[in-house]
C-alpha cells in the first residue's frame, strides 16, 4: 500500500486550469521523479500536497486514511516537507534560527537557543550536512542556502521530502552531492519526490517518473523502461520540429567591451559580432546579469571601456536604444512590461515618443492600435486584443509580444536573458525561432541563460563566468557539457 | 540647577509614556509587515474612549477601555490590509481621517460640547506618578524580550522579513500579523489613555495633537527596534519637556531660538538622520507594506 | 481570433458597463457611507423623520434652497450656497489632484498639507508685501504659491531617489515641520500683522484687494474664480495623463518604474516633475485658500485640508475627472453640513461621512469583487 496517495487533484487559477483530474501514488523510500515542462503543474501538484495550495477537487490519503491538508502545518505534522525553488529562508535569520522557526524549543516560555543550536547541530551530523548553523542566512552561498532548506525539513522529521527543481541554481558538482545525499536518505526509508525538467538527472536518479504536461499526468514509466528521447516526447506531446541550426556567418563587431567591471563583473573582456548568437553561461549570480545591464545601458560599469554600435563610453537605456540596442530581460512582469496598462500602451513602450505612436507631444491613439494590431498578428500573440490588460496574457504571449516589440524596428544587438523561461513549449519554440532569425538577418544576439541546454542549443559561440570573471570561451564545435561544468565552477585546469 | 533637572525630569516622565506606548506598539506592527500609519487615529480613540469611559467606570478600567478600543481599531487595520488586500498606508490614513471625525461628532453628540469631555477622576499616582509611567518605563524592555527571546518574537521578525518563509514551516502568516497589529493597537490606545487620565483629566478635541505622527518619527528613529523607539520617544521627550521649561525660566532664550524651530526639531532631526544613511542601508522589515498571497504565481 | 466590431449601441452598452465597473468601487462606499451615516443621525438624534430632515437640509445648504427659490425668494438662496460649497470644493479638488498626480508617478504624497501651509504663506506675502496692478498681482501669488509648495515637495522626492528614504516617512515629517515653523514662529512672530490703533489681529497682514481672486457674481455669493483654477486643473492634467506622451511616460513610471527605465524613459526627471507638480497643486489650494476667503495666512489653518486631498484622491481612484466630481460632491456636503446643526447634528458630520467612505473604499478588493459579481467583465481572459 502507498503511503501517500493523492487522487483525482484539480485546481485552476481563474481561468487557467493548473492541474486537471491528477492521481499519484508514493511508496515508503521511492524516489519519484515528477517530470514536465515549465507550467506543466508539477509544482502545483506538490504546492496542493504542501498544504500552500487549495485543490478544487480531489483527496489526499495518507496510509490509506483521508487527510486534510490545508496549510503547510498540517503536511508538517503529517511527515511531508517540501524544499522550494524559489527559498523559503528568512535572510536575516542565522541558520538555526531558521531551521527551527515554526518549532521553537523553549524553556519558560522563552526561545531556548542554545538548545536550539544543539538540535540542529545534531540534525546536521545525523545526515551528514556541514553546516555553520550560526551564520546568517544571507552569507550563504545558494548551494549552502539549499542545504538549510532540506535541513530544514529534516529537522521536522519529515518522511516524505519533495524536491522542487533543486539543481536550477547549483552548478553540475554540486547537483551530484545533492543527489548522493539524498540517495542516501532515501535508503534510509526517506521518501523523495523530485520536481525537474532536467531528464539526465531524473535517469539517474528516480525509482520511477511521472510525466506531466498541460496540468494532466500523461505517463508513469520505469528508468530502466525509457530513455531521455521518449520521455522528452511525452513531455512535450505532438509538436512541430525544431529550427534547424544554420551555421553562422559572423560579421563586424557591434560591440565590445575591454576589463569592464561592474557589481560582481570583473574585468571582462570580449566582443560581440553580427550575425552570431553568443551564449554566456553560468550559475546564477555570477555577473551575467551585469554585464547584460552594461550592454543594454541599464547600469554604468564601475571601469573598463566599452564601445557599443560606435559609441564609447557609458550608455543609458535610452541612448542605448537609440544606437539600436533591443532587450528581453529576464523578468519580464517587471523589466519588459507595465501589466497594467493596456497592450497597445506596453507595445509603445520605448518607442511612445516617436510616430506611429506619438503625433508630436501628443499620444497617437489611432496610429498605436493599427501597429499593435500589426504586431500582434505577426507574432501570433493571443488574443489579437489591444486593449486588454498586459497581465491578462499568458506568459508565452507575454513573451511573443515584448520579443515582437524589441526586434521592430531593425535593431543591431538583441540582449536575450532567459528568454525562454517559464514558457509552455510552442512559445518556446515562437521565441527561439525569433532569435535565430534574427541571427540570420545579420543581427548580433547575447543569450544569457541558466538553463545550459538552451545556451548550448542556440549559441553560435559560448562565454562561461564564473565570480564575475570568463573563465572559458568555446566555439560550437567545441561545446563539452562536462569542461563547461568545471568552468562554470570556476575549475580552470583538469 | 539641580531643581531644574529634576523638575525637567518629572515633567518627562509624566508627559513621555504617551509616546513611548505609541512608538513601541507600531514597531510591533511594522517589524510584522504591516505599516501603521494609523497610530495618531488609534491613539484619539483610545484617548476619547478612556476618558468617555471613566465618567461610568473606575479609572482603571477606563484605561484598559482605551487600550481595548485601540486594540480593536488596530483589527480593523489588520482586516483591511491582511484579508481586504488594502494598502497599509490608504488604511492607516483612513482610520485617522474617521477618528478624528468620529471624536468631534461623539463629543457632541454624548457630550454636546466641541472642546472636550467632562473632567474624570485621573488615575491615582503611584510613587508620585501615574501607574503607566512605570509601566512605561518598563514596557520597552519587555517588548524587546518578547521580539528578541520568544518563538513569538522570532515568528514577528520572520514574517516581516519573508512571509513565505514563515508560511513555509507551518505558521500561518494571517493570524500571526494580526497579533502585531492588535497588540499595536492597544499600545497605542494607551498612549491615548494615557493622555486624558494622566497627563491631563479629560479627553480634549485635538489630542493627541500629532503625537501619533511622532511615534512614527521615534519608531523610524529607532530603526525598527522596541529600545530604539523607546530612546528616541524619549529624546523628544526630553526635548519638548526643555522646550517647555525653558519657556517659562528663560524666555529670552526663545528670542534667540524660536518656539517654532525647537517644535520643528524632531521631525528635522529624523529626515537628517534618514537623509544622512546610506541608500539600502534602512533597517526597514523587507516585507514592509506587502501583503502576502499564497497562492500568487 | 479578432473581435468583431460592436454595433454602435452595443459599443456604447459596453462603454456604459465599462464607466459603471470602474466607478463602483467609489461609488458604493460613499452610498454606504452617506447610508450609514443617515442610520447614526436617525438612532441619536430621535427617528427617521429627524434625519431625513437633516439630510435635506444638508442638501439644500449644498446645491441652493430650491424649496425657497420655488416659493418665489431672490436667486441669492441658490448662489450663497453654491459660492460656499464651491470654494469647500475648490479645495478639495486642488489637494485631491496633488495627492492623484503624486500618485501616478508611484508616490504617496501625505505632505500635502505642508506643501498647502508653504504655498498659503507665499500668497498671503506676496499678497500683503508687493504692489502690483490686479491683472498681474493674482497670478504673481498663485505662482509664488505653486512654486512653494512645488519646492517643498521636491524634497521628499529627492531624498527617495537619492537615499531611498520612504515619502510617506518624509512627507509626515515635512508637515510637521512645516506646522512647527510656520504657525508657532512664522505668523506669531516676523511676520505678524502690524495693526495700528492698538487693535491686535492673529495671523498675517491682510492682502491688497489686487491680489484677491475675483468674485463671480458679485458681492451677493463668495463664489470665486477659484472653482475655475481647481476645475481647469483638473481637466488639465486629465489631458495630460490620456493623452499626451509626458503623460505617459508618468503613469508608465508609476506602474512599472523597471519596465519604463528600460523603455529609456528617465524615471527620475519624471518622478521630480510630477512631484513638483503635486506640490504646486496643493500650494494652490493654500493660495486659493488666502486668496479667496481667508485674506491672509490666519493664526492657524484649524483643518486638515491635506488630508482631505488624501481620501478625495482615493474616494476619486485618482482620476483627475474623479477627484473633481468626488470634490465637488463633499465640497457641497460640506458646505451644507453647517445647516445639520440645527438637528442637533456638528458641522464635523460630513467629514466623519468622508472618512467612512475612505475607510470603505480602503477595501477596494470588496468591492472589485462586488463588480465582478454584478457586471462581470465581457472582455478579456486570456
Amino acid at each position: 500500500m502507498p503511503t501517500i496517495a493523492l487522487r483525482g487533484i484539480s485546481k485552476r487559477f481563474g481561468s487557467q486550469v493548473a492541474l486537471r483530474d491528477v492521481s499519484l501514488e508514493l511508496g515508503r523510500g521511492e524516489r519519484v521523479a515528477l517530470v514536465g515542462e515549465n507550467g506543466a503543474g508539477k509544482s502545483s501538484l506538490m504546492n496542493v500536497l504542501y498544504g500552500l495550495y487549495a485543490a478544487d477537487t480531489g483527496e489526499v490519503r495518507v496510509d490509506g486514511r483521508p487527510a486534510r491538508i490545508r496549510t503547510p502545518a498540517d503536511a508538517l505534522a503529517l511527515g511531508i516537507g517540501m524544499v522550494h525553488q524559489h527559498f523559503t529562508l528568512v535572510p536575516t535569520l542565522t541558520v538555526t534560527e531558521n531551521v527551527v522557526l515554526g518549532r521553537e524549543p523553549t524553556r519558560v516560555g522563552q526561545l531556548d537557543l542554545p538548545r536550539a543550536r544543539a538540535e540542529v547541530l545534531a540534525t546536521c551530523a545525523r545526515f551528514g550536512f556541514a553546516l555553520d548553523v550560526d551564520a546568517r542566512v544571507d552569507a550563504l552561498t545558494v548551494g549552502s542556502q539549499q542545504k538549510v532548506e532540506i535541513v530544514k525539513a529534516l529537522h521536522r522529521g519529515v518522511s516524505t521530502l519533495v524536491l522542487d527543481e533543486p539543481t536550477a541554481v547549483l552548478t553540475p558538482q554540486e547537483a551530484d552531492e545533492l543527489f548522493t545525499v539524498t540517495r542516501r536518505l532515501s535508503d534510509e526509508g526517506l521518501t523523495v519526490v523530485l520536481i525537474s525538467h532536467k531528464l539526465k538527472e531524473v535517469l539517474a536518479f528516480a525509482t520511477r517518473i511521472a510525466v506531466m504536461r498541460r496540468g494532466e499526468k500523461v505517463a508513469e514509466v520505469r528508468p530502466a523502461e525509457t530513455t531521455p528521447e521518449s520521455l522528452a516526447a511525452l513531455m512535450v506531446g505532438p509538436r512541430g520540429p525544431r529550427p534547424a541550426s544554420v551555421k553562422a556567418a559572423p560579421g563586424p563587431v557591434v560591440a565590445t567591451l575591454h576589463r569592464v567591471s561592474a557589481g560582481r563583473l570583473r574585468e571582462v573582456s570580449c566582443a560581440v559580432r553580427a550575425g552570431e548568437v553568443l551564449g554566456i553561461a553560468g550559475v546564477d549570480g555570477n555577473g551575467q546579469r551585469e554585464l547584460a545591464e552594461v550592454l543594454t545601458g541599464m547600469r554604468v560599469p564601475d571601469d573598463g571601456a566599452l564601445v557599443v554600435l560606435g559609441q564609447r563610453g557609458a550608455l543609458t537605456p535610452g541612448r542605448a536604444r537609440a544606437l539600436g540596442v533591443r532587450h528581453v530581460p529576464e523578468d519580464r512582469l517587471r523589466h519588459a512590461l507595465v501589466t497594467d496598462f493596456s497592450v497597445a500602451e506596453n507595445a509603445a513602450l520605448g518607442r511612445h515618443r516617436a510616430p506611429p505612436f506619438a503625433a508630436g507631444a501628443r499620444i497617437d491613439v489611432a496610429g498605436r492600435l493599427a501597429e499593435t494590431q500589426a504586431l500582434l498578428d505577426a507574432h501570433d500573440v493571443r488574443p489579437r486584443a489591444p486593449h486588454l490588460r498586459a497581465g491578462a496574457l499568458s506568459g508565452g504571449n507575454q513573451q511573443k509580444l515584448v520579443v515582437g516589440r524589441e526586434l521592430a524596428g531593425a535593431p543591431k544587438l538583441l540582449v536575450a536573458v532567459q528568454p525562454t523561461r517559464g514558457l509552455d513549449l510552442a512559445a518556446v519554440d515562437a521565441v527561439r525561432g525569433r532569435l535565430l532569425d534574427f541571427r540570420a538577418g545579420g543581427g548580433a544576439v547575447v543569450l544569457v541563460s541558466l538553463d545550459l541546454d538552451e545556451v548550448l542549443a542556440l549559441s553560435d559561440r559560448l562565454l562561461v563566468v564564473h565570480d564575475g570573471r570568463v573563465t572559458g570561451e568555446f566555439p560550437r564545435e567545441a561545446f563539452d557539457e562536462r569542461v563547461i561544468g568545471r568552468r562554470m565552477l570556476g575549475v580552470l585546469d583538469a | 540647577m539641580t531643581a531644574f533637572v529634576l523638575a525637567l525630569f518629572d515633567s518627562v516622565l509624566d508627559a513621555a509614556p504617551a509616546l513611548v506606548f505609541a512608538a513601541v506598539g507600531t514597531t510591533l506592527s511594522e517589524r510584522a509587515g504591516v505599516v501603521n500609519v494609523g497610530v495618531e487615529g488609534m491613539m484619539r480613540a483610545g484617548a476619547f474612549a478612556a476618558a468617555a469611559s471613566a465618567l461610568v467606570l473606575p479609572t482603571p478600567w477606563a484605561v484598559l477601555v482605551g487600550a481595548g478600543v485601540g486594540a480593536a481599531i488596530g483589527a480593523l487595520h489588520g482586516w483591511l490590509c491582511i484579508w481586504a488586500r488594502s494598502d497599509q498606508v490608504v488604511s492607516g490614513m483612513a482610520i485617522n481621517l474617521v477618528m478624528l471625525a468620529l471624536g468631534q461628532f461623539l463629543l457632541e453628540a454624548a457630550f454636546s460640547s466641541p472642546s472636550g469631555t467632562p473632567p474624570i477622576t485621573q488615575l491615582t499616582p503611584w510613587l508620585g506618578h501615574s501607574p503607566l509611567t512605570w509601566l512605561a518605563v518598563a514596557l520597552p524592555f519587555v517588548v524587546h524580550a518578547v521580539v528578541q527571546r520568544t518563538p513569538f518574537g522570532l515568528r514577528l521578525r520572520a514574517v516581516g522579513e519573508k512571509p513565505e518563509a514563515v508560511a513555509a514551516m507551518g505558521v500561518r502568516v494571517a493570524p500571526l500579523r494580526l497579533a502585531a497589529v492588535v497588540a499595536s493597537g492597544a499600545l497605542a490606545g494607551l498612549g491615548g489613555a494615557h493622555l486624558s487620565t494622566a497627563v491631563l483629566d479629560r479627553f480634549e478635541h485635538h489630542m493627541p495633537a500629532g503625537l501619533g505622527f511622532m511615534a512614527v518619527a521615534a519608531m523610524v528613529f529607532g530603526r525598527w527596534r522596541p529600545l530604539g523607539a523607546a530612546l528616541a520617544a524619549l529624546f523628544f521627550s526630553v526635548g519638548d519637556a526643555l522646550r517647555l521649561s525653558l519657556a517659562s525660566s528663560a524666555p529670552g532664550l526663545l528670542e534667540v531660538v524660536p518656539q517654532g524651530v525647537l517644535l520643528a526639531m524632531p521631525y528635522a532631526l529624523t529626515l537628517v538622520v534618514l537623509s544622512l544613511q546610506r541608500r539600502g542601508a534602512s533597517r526597514a522589515p523587507a516585507a514592509l507594506g506587502r501583503p502576502y498571497d499564497p497562492e500568487v504565481r | 481570433m479578432l473581435e468583431a466590431t460592436p454595433t454602435p449601441p452595443g459599443r456604447l452598452r459596453r462603454a456604459a458597463r465599462e464607466l459603471a465597473r470602474a466607478a463602483l468601487p467609489s461609488v458604493a462606499p460613499i452610498l454606504t457611507s452617506l447610508l450609514v451615516c443617515f442610520v447614526a443621525v436617525a438612532a441619536l438624534r430621535g427617528g427617521v423623520a429627524v434625519a431625513v430632515d437633516a439630510f435635506l437640509a444638508m442638501t439644500w445648504g449644498a446645491i441652493g434652497d430650491v424649496p425657497r427659490l420655488l416659493e418665489g425668494a431672490s436667486v441669492a438662496v441658490l448662489l450663497r450656497p453654491w459660492g460656499e460649497s464651491a470654494t469647500k470644493a475648490a479645495l478639495l479638488t486642488l489637494t485631491g489632484l496633488s495627492v492623484a498626480a503624486a500618485f501616478r508617478v508611484g508616490l504617496f504624497n501625505i505632505g500635502a498639507q505642508g506643501q498647502l501651509m508653504v504655498g498659503a504663506l507665499a500668497a498671503a506675502v506676496v499678497g500683503a508685501a508687493v504692489e502690483l496692478p490686479a491683472a498681474l498681482h493674482g497670478p504673481a501669488c498663485l505662482l509664488a504659491a505653486a512654486l512653494a509648495g512645488g519646492l517643498y515637495a521636491l524634497g521628499p522626492a529627492l531624498l527617495k531617489l537619492s537615499r531611498g528614504v520612504h515619502e510617506v516617512i518624509s512627507t509626515i515629517m515635512l508637515n510637521w515641520v512645516a506646522v512647527a515653523l510656520i504657525e508657532n514662529w512664522l505668523v506669531p512672530g516676523p511676520l505678524r500683522a502690524q495693526v495700528g490703533g492698538g487693535n491686535s489681529v492673529a495671523g498675517t497682514a491682510q492682502i491688497h484687494e489686487t491680489a484677491e481672486l475675483p468674485r463671480l457674481v458679485g458681492e451677493v455669493s463668495r463664489l470665486n474664480a477659484g472653482i475655475l483654477l481647481a476645475a481647469g486643473a483638473a481637466v488639465v492634467l486629465w489631458l495630460w495623463l490620456a493623452r499626451f506622451v509626458g503623460g505617459y511616460e508618468w503613469r508608465a513610471a508609476g506602474l512599472g518604474p523597471e519596465a519604463a527605465r528600460a523603455a529609456g524613459i528617465d524615471v527620475r526627471r519624471t518622478v521630480l516633475r510630477a512631484m513638483l507638480t503635486s506640490g504646486a497643486l496643493a500650494g494652490l489650494a493654500g493660495a486659493v485658500l488666502v486668496l479667496g476667503t481667508e485674506q491672509r495666512y490666519p493664526a492657524t489653518l484649524g483643518a486638515p485640508y491635506g488630508f482631505d486631498g488624501i481620501a478625495m484622491a482615493l474616494i476619486g481612484q485618482g482620476h483627475p475627472l474623479g477627484v473633481l466630481a468626488t470634490s465637488t460632491l463633499f465640497g457641497g456636503l460640506r458646505a451644507g453640513g453647517t445647516r445639520m446643526q440645527l438637528f442637533g447634528v456638528h458641522k464635523s458630520f460630513p467629514e466623519l461621512i468622508q472618512g467612512l467612505a475612505l475607510l470603505l473604499v480602503a477595501a477596494r478588493l470588496v468591492w472589485t469583487k462586488l463588480a465582478d459579481r454584478w457586471l462581470p467583465a465581457r472582455e478579456g481572459g486570456p
